[in-house]
């Protein structure tokens, strides 16, 4: 391994964040002002991927920039973990520049110049958590992440929106503050915070108690944004976002920088070898657990498609903290293998499939005004590449074989059976059956249902706590639960047959779309080829110091 | 370079002198007598701080008279008040471009404005006690003075609490000085250490400690009342608030920053660490005032409609954290307070202005009028936007760097507790200023007949502006440079925090080694 000294880490960063200056002084003229925004897209993906070969032969671009404050220095690298997320980050916005400028333009939605700018914003403060080289730097950028997102957070200026922006806020900057402190403890027991493949020497002769305290607050603050549970719950509200937000950010930025942090706790300041001394990964490991199961059985119940894809990401980004967690608590092990692998590469597994079905959700509301699954009936005619994509996407989420998430999850599974920790293995398998259930009724509704012919939606429709449920409520509950759901469908009149040409919407936003799905669909058919399961061998490899895997 | 020294304070005062002078000639000279005299205490102050910091750890010392010390006066430049210094040259010349056309413009305003500067600079560079009060009146005196400046009725109550407020912070002050002459002899503040430290043959302390805790008390509680620690605050809210906003941008920028500085000058140069050591009510004294001011400085803030009075709690706050800093005593914390007073001093000052801007602009005044602030005054919006992020603390900005350096301070010295309420600091900092900037840009503006009542208190106010030497032509380039300057400063000192807390590091040293 070999530090190349490079001002290539710093580039990537700048570039998107000084695009946000042309993109505002040229808010008068839209075009001008989105190829600014493709421009500095192609640049950045440009930057990030020249950077793909050495990194994949184990070399680090670091840029140093002199000490930012005591204990720390402002210094950028690139290692294997910063370019599964940095690469991530940088390709998938240029999928979503597209895409926001079908999405925003279909909709005729306003302070579209606001839009892009803090939208490149955004993306600089995630390839600046990516290429972090220390707590402190991750921290800065994390910080400026949330200042960035608020305001498409809050796009909309309703009184919703404007509630989800003040949640947003709170959750993560409080986040921020246990972040804040973790910090402070490992400055206090090591003296440094730069990341150190394998782990701070000082950390490991440091006093157990105050080393489980700084663990706990970085988990924690970082936890906010993983939307661990029981501090998710910013996430389904912050729905209320333009929908490229909620795919690009609150399905691959910004919550995956929540992600990114664990793992750079668990792997690069800790260590996986002390996570396992500390014995906190277990814990670690149950929370994510929880949340995942629970998740996916909210989800079940969420009409408004959005808000179960919400759910669903909660629960999948539990999937990434339980391979991390119980790769770290099986130190020094195979089993680590398994699981890190399982979890970094669900990273981008998560990100195409899930980018995929918020395309589709965006593409279904800018084409029919349709945001509930209980209005879609028969939407598959109408939208017949979308909802194509949407089912693929779904199957990978559910570890269906041939796409991404298979890939991940069975090395998920491998992971924690051979961890011993047959819980875990049951909790995966029963989410998956769970992730079948809240995405096939939408897959079925779309392709199988029309608008006078669809059957009872009983999860949907029905009152908690199912028959017995009902039968306390008769006397002055609905015995006709299971209609009003379809009440109010007039104004969705029967979806018109189109082909599946393109004549669906526009390209810019059904091409995005097509994209994301073979992402998904690469990943699980070939992932040897695509780059981003070399990578996380090479991250692996490196933190397990046990020498390449497999 | 040592003759340099009584110029940081003779240069204002020469200048005060000539603006009311050339007043009786010429009314509305004193704007170009005042930049004129301004400039030159830049250059001063820029070089003297080289000066200071091209042998850090070195004091540039200056007797008056020829007295010798510790019977005369002593003048002393280190790194330490050196950047007090700076800053007060720098963000007084700075709010001089503001003023242009903000007002008031009377000559005897600007005498009393250089008078001010004056008082702060000598404050700053005194290592004399007793001569560090005589600049503490003065400082105070052109405040209330400044205050009452604004034409309304609320300019003169609120100068009036001011006045007796700060006077009785002033006489405990001078009582503390007392105590500690009676125990010493002498007023020098590096004599008064030593002499306040020595012991006999026998080991107990030469002067009564029961004298120099009676005088620490006192010192410490008089400085507070100027510094505006709760629950000593009351007279800060209504003064700043009900001053021009010119004024408002230049005190709460200055005044308390200066107050703060003497505080922790006399706590470590006169008392020194060993005193606090000894006697743990004194740091409980400091301890406890921060944290107190820090929490419900921001909860007061949280519950104020005026934008400016929910500023001035906002500085309540954040002088908690200096205090802390000062109450945890070590290096890194001390580093951190200066980073803080000079982050602070900008930020704050800022922000006030940005209001000024935004209240010419728009005539908003409240929380509620800033509803949709964005399209009515978008300079104004910004800057107070980027002020109020630097202000939470969020990276790389100046108000993260101040509050990592006492937050890792805090980490060094084991005050955990302390640490806590730093860190959480973030959170009640944002209490506030995150439903303000969520009005400035996520809200429409007022409909109707709220758009009414902010025209009408638009007209009031312009009439305000008018009788105060304002101008009704809306903000001037000079106006928008200064708010602007201090968004980008705000941002752009957090990257050169880092090089300067090495520069002040050696200074610090001495000063926490003097006994």
């Amino acid at each position: 391994m070999t530090e190349i000294s490079s001002l290539r880490p710093l580039a990537a960063v700048l570039v998107p964040a000084v695009a946000a200056a042309p993109i505002l002084a040229s808010g008068a003229r839209p075009n001008l002002r989105e190829a600014w925004t493709m421009l500095a897209s192609v640049l950045t993906l440009g930057l990030v991927a020249s950077m793909v070969p050495a990194v994949l032969d184990g070399d680090v671009y670091v840029t140093e920039l002199g000490s930012l404050v005591p204990y720390v220095e402002f210094t950028l690298q690139v290692d294997a973990l910063g370019m599964l997320f940095g690469l991530l980050a940088s390709t998938l916005w240029l999928a979503t520049s597209f895409y926001s400028i079908g999405y925003m333009r279909g909709l005729d939605e306003h302070s579209q110049t606001r839009y892009f700018a803090a939208f490149a914003g955004s993306v600089a403060s995630a390839v600046g958590v990516a290429f972090a080289a220390n707590l402190v730097v991750l921290y800065l950028f994390y910080e400026l992440l949330t200042v960035a997102t608020y305001p498409l957070v809050a796009h909309d200026e309703t009184d919703e929106a404007r509630a989800a922006g003040r949640k947003y806020l709170a959750y993560t900057f409080g986040g921020g503050v246990a972040v804040l402190g973790g910090i402070l403890l490992v400055v206090h027991l090591a003296g440094t915070t730069a990341f150190v493949a394998g782990g701070i020497t000082d950390l490991a002769t440091a006093d157990p108690a105050l080393a489980r305290a700084a663990f706990a607050l970085l988990v924690t603050g970082f936890g906010v944004k993983a939307a661990l549970m029981p501090l998710h719950s910013w996430l389904p509200d912050a729905m209320v976002a333009p929908t490229p937000v909620s795919g690009l950010l609150h399905a691959v930025a910004v919550v995956k920088s929540g992600v990114f942090g664990i793992a750079r706790v668990l792997l690069d300041v800790f260590g996986v070898d002390l996570v396992a001394v500390l014995d906190v990964g277990t814990l670690l490991a149950v929370v994510a657990a929880v949340t995942l199961t629970v998740a996916s059985v909210i989800a079940l119940r969420q009409d408004n498609l959005k808000r179960r894809l919400a759910f669903s990401t909660v629960s999948q980004l539990s999937y990434i903290v339980l391979g991390l967690a119980v790769g770290a608590a099986a130190a020094p092990s195979q089993a680590t293998k398994w699981a890190l692998i399982g979890g970094l590469l669900h990273i981008p597994a998560h990100a195409f499939m899930k980018l995929t079905l918020f395309f589709c959700a965006g593409a279904l509301h800018v084409e029919t005004h349709t945001d509930d699954i209980s209005d879609m009936a028969g939407i598959g005619k109408r939208m017949p590449l979308t909802m194509g994509a949407f089912a693929v996407a779904a199957a990978g989420m559910a570890g269906i074989p041939l796409v991404a998430g298979f890939v991940s999850k069975y090395f998920l599974l491998i992971g924690t059976v051979s961890a011993g920790d047959l819980v875990f293995t049951a909790a995966l398998l029963v989410s998956g059956v769970l992730n079948i259930a809240y995405f096939w009724p939408v897959v079925y509704t779309a392709f199988f249902e029309s608008q006078g012919d669809s059957d009872e939606k009983p999860l949907l429709a029905g009152p908690f706590g199912g028959r017995f449920g009902r039968a306390a409520r008769t006397d002055g509950g609905h015995a006709d639960d299971g209609h009003h759901v379809h009440d109010d469908h007039d104004d969705h009149g029967p979806f018109e047959r189109r082909a599946p040409n393109g004549a669906e919407g526009s390209w810019f936003v059904v091409g995005p779309i097509l994209f994301a799905a073979a992402g998904s669909v690469v990943l699980g058919v070939v992932p040897d080829a695509a780059v981003f399961l070399q990578v996380v061998r090479e991250i692996v490899a490196g933190a397990t110091a046990m020498g390449v895997v497999l | 370079m040592t003759d340099l020294v009584p110029f940081a304070v003779a240069v204002p005062i020469l200048g005060s002198l000539v603006a009311f002078a050339a007043g009786v000639l010429r009314s509305k000279s004193g704007w170009a007598v005042a930049v004129a005299a301004s400039v030159a205490h830049v250059a001063v102050a820029g070089s003297l701080a080289a000066a200071a910091f091209a042998e850090p750890g070195d004091r540039i010392s200056y007797v008056v008279g020829g007295f010798e010390v510790p019977y005369g006066i002593e003048l002393v430049v280190d790194g330490l008040s050196a950047t007090v210094l700076l800053l007060v040259a720098v963000v007084s010349l700075g709010v001089l471009a503001y003023a242009r056309r903000a007002g008031p413009r009377s000559n005897p305003f600007y005498a009393v404005y250089l008078l001010l500067v004056a008082g702060l600079s000598g404050m700053t560079v005194t290592g004399d006690l007793f001569n560090m009060y005589v600049f503490l009146e003065i400082t105070g005196l052109a405040a209330y003075a400044l205050v009452a400046s604004g034409e309304s009725g609320r300019s003169a109550v609120a100068a009036l609490k001011y006045l007796l407020v700060g006077t009785i912070g002033a006489s405990l002050f001078l009582l503390g000085i007392g105590y500690a002459y009676i125990g010493t002899g002498t007023l020098n503040m590096v004599d008064l250490g030593e002499k306040l430290t020595a012991t006999t043959a026998a080991g107990s302390a030469v002067v009564d400690p029961t004298l120099a805790q009676a005088a620490f008390a006192l010192i410490v509680v008089g400085l507070f009342v100027k510094v505006a620690v709760f629950p000593l605050h009351t007279w800060q809210p209504d003064a700043y608030a009900g001053a021009p906003d010119t004024v408002s941008g230049l005190i709460s920028a200055l005044v308390s920053t200066v107050a703060a500085y003497a505080l922790l000058r006399v706590v470590y140069t006169v008392f020194g660490t060993g005193f606090l050591d000894a006697n743990p009510v004194a740091h409980a004294i400091l301890v406890g005032g921060a944290v107190i001011s820090i929490v419900v400085g921001s909860l007061l803030a949280v519950s104020q409609s005026e934008v400016k009075r929910m500023l001035a709690y906002s500085s309540v706050s954040q002088f908690g954290l200096i205090v802390a800093a000062v109450a945890i005593g070590n290096g890194t914390a001390l580093v951190g307070a200066a980073v803080h007073l000079v982050g602070h001093a900008i930020m704050k000052g800022g922000l006030f202005l940005s209001a000024g801007l935004v209240a010419t602009e728009t005539g908003a005044r409240t929380v509620a009028e800033y509803d949709g602030l964005v399209e009515r005054s978008p300079v104004g919006a910004g800057a107070f936007g980027v002020l109020a992020v630097s202000m939470v603390g969020v990276p790389p900005t100046i108000g993260f760097a101040g509050k990592w350096y006492v937050a890792v301070g805090a980490v060094e010295a084991g005050a955990w507790s302390l640490l806590a309420v730093i860190v959480a600091s973030t959170l009640l900092t944002l209490a506030y200023f995150g439903r303000l900037v969520e009005r400035m840009f996520f809200r429409e503006p007022a409909p109707e007949p709220a758009i009414q009542r902010a025209g009408t208190t638009n007209a009031t106010e312009n009439a305000d502006a008018v009788a105060d030497g304002g101008d009704p032509r809306g903000a001037s380039l000079g106006m928008y440079a200064t708010v602007v300057a201090a968004a980008v400063l705000a941002v752009a000192l957090g990257f050169a925090a880092f090089g300067y807390g090495e520069l002040l590091e050696p200074t610090i040293d001495t000063l926490l080694s003097s006994p």
